[in-house]
């Protein structure tokens, strides 16, 4: 399948007939904020050039709350009930690369030893349309983290705009050429193209961030005093867990419907929460906000690396563009570059 | 298939310890998943109140008796309050077993050093009585075991019944203050008594679980003491909640305190980030 297109005509005569074939759609939403389902009222959105999405789309893998099981109690005693399963057939378009990516790093987590099949299972049933990128602002970062916007590291098929207003079309998974064979009547084969992108994919990254330096800092750093003053802006609100596309903190609560039956559910949480860690002594081991923001960088560059082989961030910039103490998780990592830098021009 | 959902047990007995710590003796309420049940001494489960929540606890009770499971707890939340109020025959959910153990195994042939403080008794109980119904296994075993105040004592039935055990040497202590009048135990926190007891290093295991502060001033007890970092093994209390290494919550450096854990050598604690 080398030379597959598909023109923006035929992009949106596709999702009619998916639409039709009860496919659940999901797509950029209009304001950008988050992934919204497409019902037909409004159509997918394919830009390039559009910023990412102030929500990641982890939450259609991983949402926000899940339950798990319902419980009921009567005389008998108490009997659980499983949630319904989601195996309705699922498809995201343009998915940016830092948003694919992460789904190959979250299924390490969900998938060492004991595998956590509601996050499988939705994985399963989605294919994933990435869109290369032309956008590119001070808090874009792909490029530090062993990604680009032309990653296309977790889509199941990538898509890269032409000038003519078409799409590239690349098969990356099985799962993804599966699907191109079913719906091959809206895919077009060209000898060659002699199109361009539409516009050069934004490499214009400017951060100085050289990560073979910072994971080596990080191994030997646990004590430094830098992490007073990374941590000191914090407010602890989370926002940055929530936004991320690789965070996956969670609380598992009961919610009650009345006194006989409720369910119990697995909630989005964050490590920057003071709770997070809390014992129930009241001996808290991550006592302070610059214990708990040390925490999210090391998990993020040192720890999740040491133990699954992959960073723990897509360089998405998303919780800097959102953190309302303006904390640039890239400018903590230029910090530290240039630390360990000075660190070693003096020895 | 559900990671996350319990099997149903029901509680069989309800013993008062102290006036905030109980412990519920548990069968599971399908046979098949009760006759399939196997754990191994130090390992942990989730425990649960359908509409209160799940609660962290080691197994108390010992994997050579698995006719039943044994928890105990104290109230300090909300899963543990309304834990205090549930009566024999309720049910609970349980997952688990969760989490690594004590080498037993490797322990066999030596002496065994139990040392406790408070509610920690609770997982080194399961070792202890692991080792003493395998008996034959093990060689000298010496219990310390201290808590605030003689009324915080938990298992005082089966300190009287290891106190009068042949062979095995069984001292308990309580804080200064916490004394009764009556009261023909030892006086002083735990590392002093360790220190004053002085039980022998060569060739011994010493299994310890406690607070966080008798730990730490225990540790170089043992370490005078001439016990190898090595020999010295704990367990952990991180706060969790999915047991499955998933969660994140119990995240010490790169290791998962419930699955790499909660059973760690001195020597490995040594390597930790301070974050337990």
């Amino acid at each position: 399948m080398e030379n597959l297109f598909i023109t923006e005509n035929d992009l949106n005569r596709l999702t009619e007939e998916l639409l039709k074939q009860n496919w659940n759609i999901i797509s950029p939403s209009e304001d950008n904020k988050s992934f919204k389902t497409v019902d037909g009222s409004n159509k997918i959105k394919m830009n390039p050039e559009a910023a990412p999405t102030k929500i990641s789309f982890k939450e259609n893998f991983f949402p926000r709350t899940e339950p798990l099981f319902y419980f009921k109690s009567n005389q008998k005693g108490v009997e659980l009930i499983e949630p319904r399963s989601c195996n309705a057939k699922t498809i995201i378009f343009g998915a940016k690369p830092c948003d694919a990516a992460s789904v190959p790093i979250l299924s390490k987590v969900f998938n060492w030893d004991y595998r956590d099949d509601f996050f499988n299972q939705r994985v399963e049933n989605t294919i994933i349309i990435g869109l290369a990128c032309c956008y590119s602002d001070e808090y874009c970062f792909c490029n530090s983290v062993g990604l680009s916007p032309n990653s296309e590291n977790g889509s199941d098929i990538f898509l890269e705009k032409l000038n003519d207003g078409s799409f590239e079309v690349k098969v990356v998974t099985e799962k993804g050429k599966g699907f191109i064979e079913s719906f091959k009547n809206f895919f077009s084969q060209m000898e060659t193209s002699n199109l361009l992108p539409a516009n050069a994919t934004s490499l214009n990254e400017k951060r100085n961030i050289d990560y073979a330096n910072i994971k080596n800092w990080l191994d030997n750093n646990f004590d430094n005093k830098f992490w007073n003053s990374a941590g000191e802006l914090c407010l602890g609100c989370g926002l940055c867990a929530f936004v991320c596309p690789t965070c996956h903190c969670f609380d598992i609560i009961d919610e009650n419907y009345d006194l006989s039956c409720g369910r119990r559910a697995k909630n989005w949480d964050s490590c920057q929460f003071e709770l997070f860690t809390k014992h129930a002594s009241g001996h808290n081991p991550r006592d302070t906000k610059e214990k708990r923001y040390r925490q999210r960088i090391m998990h993020k560059f040192k720890y999740y690396n040491d133990r699954f082989g992959k960073i723990l961030c897509t360089g998405c910039g998303r919780c800097s563009r959102g953190c309302p103490a303006g904390i640039d998780i890239a400018g903590i990592l230029e910090d530290i570059n240039s630390i360990s830098s000075n660190i070693i021009e003096t020895i | 298939m559900n990671i996350y959902k319990p099997e149903l047990m029901i509680i069989k007995d309800i013993i008062d310890e102290t006036p905030d710590i109980k412990t519920f003796r548990l069968q599971f309420k399908d046979p098949v998943v009760k006759e399939k049940f196997n754990f191994k001494a130090g390992q942990f489960a989730e425990y649960s109140i359908f509409g209160e929540g799940e609660c962290t606890f080691c197994i108390a009770s010992s994997p050579t008796r698995l006719d039943y499971v044994e928890c105990s707890f104290k109230q300090a939340g909300k899963v543990t309050t309304a834990m205090k109020k549930l009566n024999i025959g309720d049910t609970i959910g349980f997952r688990g077993p969760y989490g690594n153990y004590f080498p037993i195994e490797e322990m066999k042939g030596k002496n065994i050093l139990f040392i406790a403080g408070g509610i920690g008794l609770a997982p080194v109980r399961c070792v202890i009585w692991n080792t003493l119904d395998l008996r034959e296994y093990f060689n000298d075993i010496t219990i310390i075991y201290g808590a605030r105040t003689v009324n915080d004592l938990v298992y005082k039935n089966e300190l009287n019944i290891w106190q009068s055990m042949d062979g095995i040497k069984t001292v308990v202590t309580v804080d200064p203050g916490g004394e009764k009048a009556d009261w023909k135990g030892e006086v002083g926190f735990v590392p002093s008594i360790v220190e004053k007891v002085s039980p022998k290093s060569e060739n011994t295991i010493a299994i310890i679980c406690g607070p966080p502060i008798m730990i730490k001033f225990t540790f170089p007890a043992l370490l005078k003491l001439g016990f190898s970092e090595e020999n010295i093994i704990t367990t952990l209390e991180n706060r969790m909640k999915c047991g499955l290494g998933k969660c994140g919550r119990c995240n010490v450096g790169n290791i998962y305190v419930c699955k790499d854990g909660p059973v760690f050598t001195y020597s490995q604690l040594k390597n930790l980030p301070d974050e337990f």
